[in-house]
């Protein structure tokens, strides 16, 4: 069972305003990214869903945090968000029954860099130990057991936009396995200028001004261009954003006794790879990993042609689709190859207001199982079909509540990664 | 089970599973595993062979080296990989794999992470058996379960350095950067379609992803897999560690009195596991069988570990417990023992607490005094090594001590605190080992710990 | 990475080994003993400048640290990171180099210990 969600990002800190951004339809105001350093290409995209700084100060007491750099700082305040909003005291997690397993898609990238501009311009002995000790994709994961004295597995996992969904497979499968009583699994990214440079000279962004853009009233004010379309004809890209994600996984019996109320239940999850993927980018064909995927709904009684036989088939889809053309045309073939014949349930696209990175999507991705506005939610971005895709995300009318969820990430470099959520029993 | 079809990958109610039942409870129903090949790169040259005739020998591969300019830093010694080898014949992964790994791009764009994972792959696959065997499998029957803690970061410094110098750099250097690009570039070089994943915990890389492997097969999730690590030399790291003065000037010494720190490797390491019933019912036979796993954290401090090795005692007990042994069964231990002061001491709190009166008299031995710490990769490495000592009866020693750094005419002794009875000198023989244990203490408190068990050709 | 209380000991052996000579002819006059103060005094200024500057210690200024007050345990509560991150930082300041050995609770005590040695070194 999901029975604490802590999230961090453009929104704030807390569920209540991606809930709220979510259900509107309506990304947050995206920030200018610093482009001092000279790393960005003329012309580029300039903007990125980036976290408040300050709003994650109430979660991080000075004397922890001084040393902690900008992934741990997300990933230790997510994590404290989930407990509160919970009702947990950090205590009560302490011990060898908590895991956490967490996912980042580029790691600690701002220390990296700035620990290797040391070793490359002042000479290796100016290394500052600080710095390296927070560069290891590790951090977050370790900062977070520390702050909660979380003794059993500490694993990180890093396979881009695929990463969050296989990390919470990854601590349910602890759970079920007994081997502990809880996990905090979710996802972390930090969006420093070099990294934002290099996706956009990657053409990975979505443009600043010309193609797909168009004058667009948002929350603070007009936002021209940088526009993440998730399944759109018109998509160039994504809009990058930082932040993390911690849910917190437990058994039935253990959220009971806690008297907690859960979120959504796992009901299932799986993975599969495309070796047809260049390293950073999509495959082309989707039938493969649309059979994965296919296989994976019939292990768990979920495929379309269950209808009406528990646990009940997928009703609705909360896709990884961002705005990457070569990423949305894949997922929009592998949802279809899965599907065959029958009609795809409504299709969530959350990225449009979450941005990519940061553990948004996940985030989102439970809310839709949890909240009624938020699995009925538009997709922010879009506007225009693309009839290349035959996949359309849902306009936003009332839908009943999902019974089965199913959430989806393709990562650039071939990694796919599913996970069903179900109604808490 | 039907072909092509693998078994469900969860229980239906996953969230159910656990309820009350604690580890005595816990699902064991699970497949046996086994290892049935096994690929490596390392200090001592391309190949399991290069590995195992250096260990054995008493040879250190810690050596100066090239790849950067090392009177720089600190230190100056690493075991560098040594160049692959010229001929095409000779190098276990073909052209076909690597270009396949390239992804359509020219083979400049493998790291040197990826071309030795490619290589570890490309030698655990045939000497398994499976090699072009692995595209007739069922689609999505094979995965990838990688670890590493820079993957293409020394390229990247090429990149960055020019970058900083204000010169634009091409973006080729940066695309493989990723920590999953070894990973992939397995999965893409091999065809594979399952799972592919790769653990970026810091010295308990390689562990966790070989856990991962075993979770995932004994699930049925997968029918092979492809388990391992890689990791290269880059400066981020070299001198990252020697800015916590956690690095030996000599090459390091675990366990020994006068240990001053660490020494560090690259290379890659490459297991494939299987199920024991299919393992069998195509012919071939196991290396040794991996019968648990297990892991835990200190949750205590960012770089140095639990003085007590508690965290790294739970590792070891859950693997025990998660194999169905007892301490009793263990008949020696390829150590994390990276010759920190504070990492031996704590590793050999761990090992008391786990094997009471009988700590001092297993057989414990140092692939790290030999081939160095290779980070994300080690946990992979030294497993294999653990495999291939259950497999030939024998394990490595450490290797002899420089003539320098004898003291008092008994060199450099045992450290009183942490009196672990290492292999020194000659190999010992163990053809009788049952089980062994394979420890790692990681950087940030995570520690994991894998039980591998001699295969004596019983059936299940 | 050196831990600070199994280092106390070969610290203080170092210590001794690595007196500057010119130490030596100083101290034996008075106007070096002024100068040798002054110089020490210069140091510990400068000491406290760089704990506050690289220990990322919100809210602390140089003068409100105590000199002979203890650095790590209790104190300001610094610990084996911050002790070599504040190696790094005053091999830089003072262009000395620090053995690792020499990286232990003895020398790094207060601001004090640390400025003496700095300043034996210098």
């Amino acid at each position: 069972m999901v029975t604490a969600l802590g999230t961090a990002g453009a929104h704030g800190c807390g569920r209540a305003g991606l809930e709220r951004a979510l259900a509107a339809g309506a990304p947050p105001p995206a920030t200018e990214v610093d482009r001092g350093a000279g790393y960005h290409r003329p012309g580029g995209a300039r903007r990125a869903l980036l976290t408040p700084v300050a709003a994650l100060a109430p979660w991080l007491p000075a004397a922890e945090a001084r040393r902690m750099g900008p992934p741990s700082r997300l990933a230790v305040a997510a994590a404290r968000i989930a407990l509160a909003e919970a009702g947990l005291d950090p205590a009560q997690l302490a011990g060898p029954g908590t895991a956490v397993v967490l996912s980042t898609a580029f790691g600690p990238c701002s220390f990296s860099e700035a620990l290797l501009r040391q070793v490359l311009r002042d000479g290796p002995e100016s290394a500052s130990p600080y710095l390296f000790t927070e560069s290891v994709a590790n951090a977050p994961a370790a900062q977070i057991a520390i702050a909660c004295g979380a003794r059993g597995a500490n694993v990180t996992l890093c396979q881009r936009e695929a990463g969050p969904l296989l990390a919470v497979a990854r601590g349910a499968a602890e759970v079920a396995a007994g081997r502990a009583e809880r996990a905090l699994v979710g996802a972390v990214d930090e969006m420093p200028p070099l990294l934002h440079a290099v996706l956009d000279r990657f053409g990975a962004l979505a443009a600043h001004g010309a193609r797909g853009s168009e004058a667009r009233e948002g929350p603070g004010g007009r936002c021209r261009g940088e526009i993440g379309r998730p399944l759109d004809r018109r998509r160039d890209g994504v809009v990058a954003a930082d932040g993390a994600t911690v849910l917190l996984l437990e058994s039935a019996a253990a959220a009971g006794r806690g008297g907690r109320v859960p979120l959504a239940r796992v009901c299932g999850w799986g993975s599969a790879f495309d070796p047809s993927a260049p390293p950073t980018g999509w495959g082309g064909g989707g039938e493969a990993l649309g059979r994965a995927l296919r296989r994976l709904l019939r292990r768990c009684g979920a495929a379309p042609e269950d209808v009406g036989a528990p646990p009940a088939a997928i009703d609705r889809i909360v896709s990884g689709a961002s705005g990457a053309r070569a990423g949305d045309r894949l997922e929009a073939r592998v949802l279809r190859a899965a599907w065959g014949a029958a009609p795809l349930p409504p299709v969530l696209a959350p990225k449009g207001v979450t941005g990519e990175y940061g553990g948004g999507f996940l985030a989102a991705a439970v809310l839709a199982a949890a909240v009624a506005g938020v699995a009925a939610a538009p997709a922010a971005g879009f506007g225009e079909p693309d009839p290349d895709l035959g996949v359309s995300p849902h306009d936003g009318s009332p839908l009943p509540p999902p019974r089965a969820l199913l959430a989806s990430s393709l990562a650039a470099g071939g990694a796919a990664a599913w996970l069903i959520l179900g109604r808490p029993r | 089970m039907q072909p092509g079809e693998a078994v469900q990958a969860a229980p239906a109610n996953p969230g159910e599973g656990a309820d009350g039942a604690g580890s005595a409870g816990r699902e064991r129903g699970g497949r046996r595993v086994v290892v049935t090949g096994v690929g490596a790169v390392s200090g001592f040259g391309w190949g399991v062979e290069a590995l195992w005739q250096g260990l054995r020998a008493g040879t250190t591969a810690i050596r100066p080296f090239r790849r950067f300019d090392a009177t720089l830093h600190r230190t100056h010694l690493a075991a560098e990989v040594p160049a692959a080898p010229a001929s095409p014949a000779e190098r276990p992964c073909g052209p076909a794999a690597a270009r396949a790994a390239a992804g359509g791009r020219p083979l400049g764009t493998l790291s040197l992470a990826d071309r030795f994972a490619l290589s570890a792959a490309g030698e655990a696959l045939a000497a398994a058996g499976l090699g072009a065997a692995l595209r007739t499998l069922p689609e999505g029957a094979v995965g990838v379960f990688f670890g590493s803690s820079t993957g293409g970061m020394w390229e990247s410094e090429q990149f960055l350095a020019g970058v900083f110098d204000g010169r634009r750099g091409s973006l080729r250097a940066i695309a493989s950067q990723q920590v999953n690009g070894p990973g992939d570039a397995v999965a893409r070089g091999f065809g594979v379609t399952g799972p592919v994943q790769t653990v970026s915990s810091a010295c308990a890389s390689g562990a966790l992803a070989i856990a991962a492997a075993l979770e995932s097969l004994r699930r049925g999730e997968v029918e092979v897999a492809l388990a391992g690590g890689s990791d290269s030399l880059c400066q981020l790291t070299y001198a990252g560690f020697n800015s916590l003065r956690s690095v030996d000037e000599a090459p390091c010494r675990p366990f020994r009195a006068g240990r001053a720190g660490m020494s560090i490797g690259e290379g890659a390491a490459v297991l494939v596991l299987e199920p024991l019933e299919r393992v069998l019912a195509r012919g071939a036979v196991p290396l040794a069988e991996l019968a648990g796993a297990g892991s835990a954290c200190d949750a205590f401090h960012m770089t140095a570990p639990e003085p007590e090795g508690t965290g790294a005692a739970a590792a070891i007990a859950a693997a025990l417990d998660d194999a169905g042994l007892a301490p009793a069964a263990i008949d020696f231990v390829n150590a994390h023992a990276t010759g920190t002061p504070l990492n031996d001491a704590a590793e050999w709190r761990a090992l008391l607490a786990v094997f009471g009166e009988r700590s001092g008299r297993i057989p414990v031995t140092a692939t790290k005094a030999a081939v160095g710490h290779l980070l994300g990769c080690s946990g992979a490495i030294e497993a294999l090594v653990t495999v291939l000592s259950l497999a030939r009866g024998e394990l490595h020693p450490v290797p002899a001590l420089p003539a320098a750094s004898a003291t008092s005419g008994d060199g450099d002794p045992i450290d009183g605190a942490c009196p672990a009875a290492l292999v020194t000198g000659r190999p010992l023989a163990l053809p009788a080992a049952r089980a062994a244990l394979s420890t790692s203490l990681a950087f940030g408190g995570s520690n994991a710990a894998l039980v591998f068990s001699r295969w004596t050709g019983a059936s299940p | 990475m050196p831990d600070l209380a199994h280092a106390a000991s070969s610290a203080d052996d170092a210590h001794a080994a690595d007196v500057a000579p010119g130490a030596d002819a100083a101290s034996g006059a008075n106007g070096g003993n002024a100068a040798d103060v002054a110089d020490i005094a210069d140091v510990a200024g400068r000491v406290k400048r760089l704990i506050v500057a690289n220990l990322h210690l919100d809210g602390l200024r140089p003068e409100m640290l105590d000199e002979q007050a203890p650095l790590f345990g209790d104190g300001l509560g610094l610990d084996s990171v911050d002790a070599l991150e504040l190696v790094v930082a005053v091999e830089k300041e003072f262009g000395i180099r620090i053995k690792s050995n020499e990286i232990g609770r003895d020398v790094f005590s207060s601001v004090a210990s640390l400025a003496r040695f700095i300043a034996g070194r210098v």
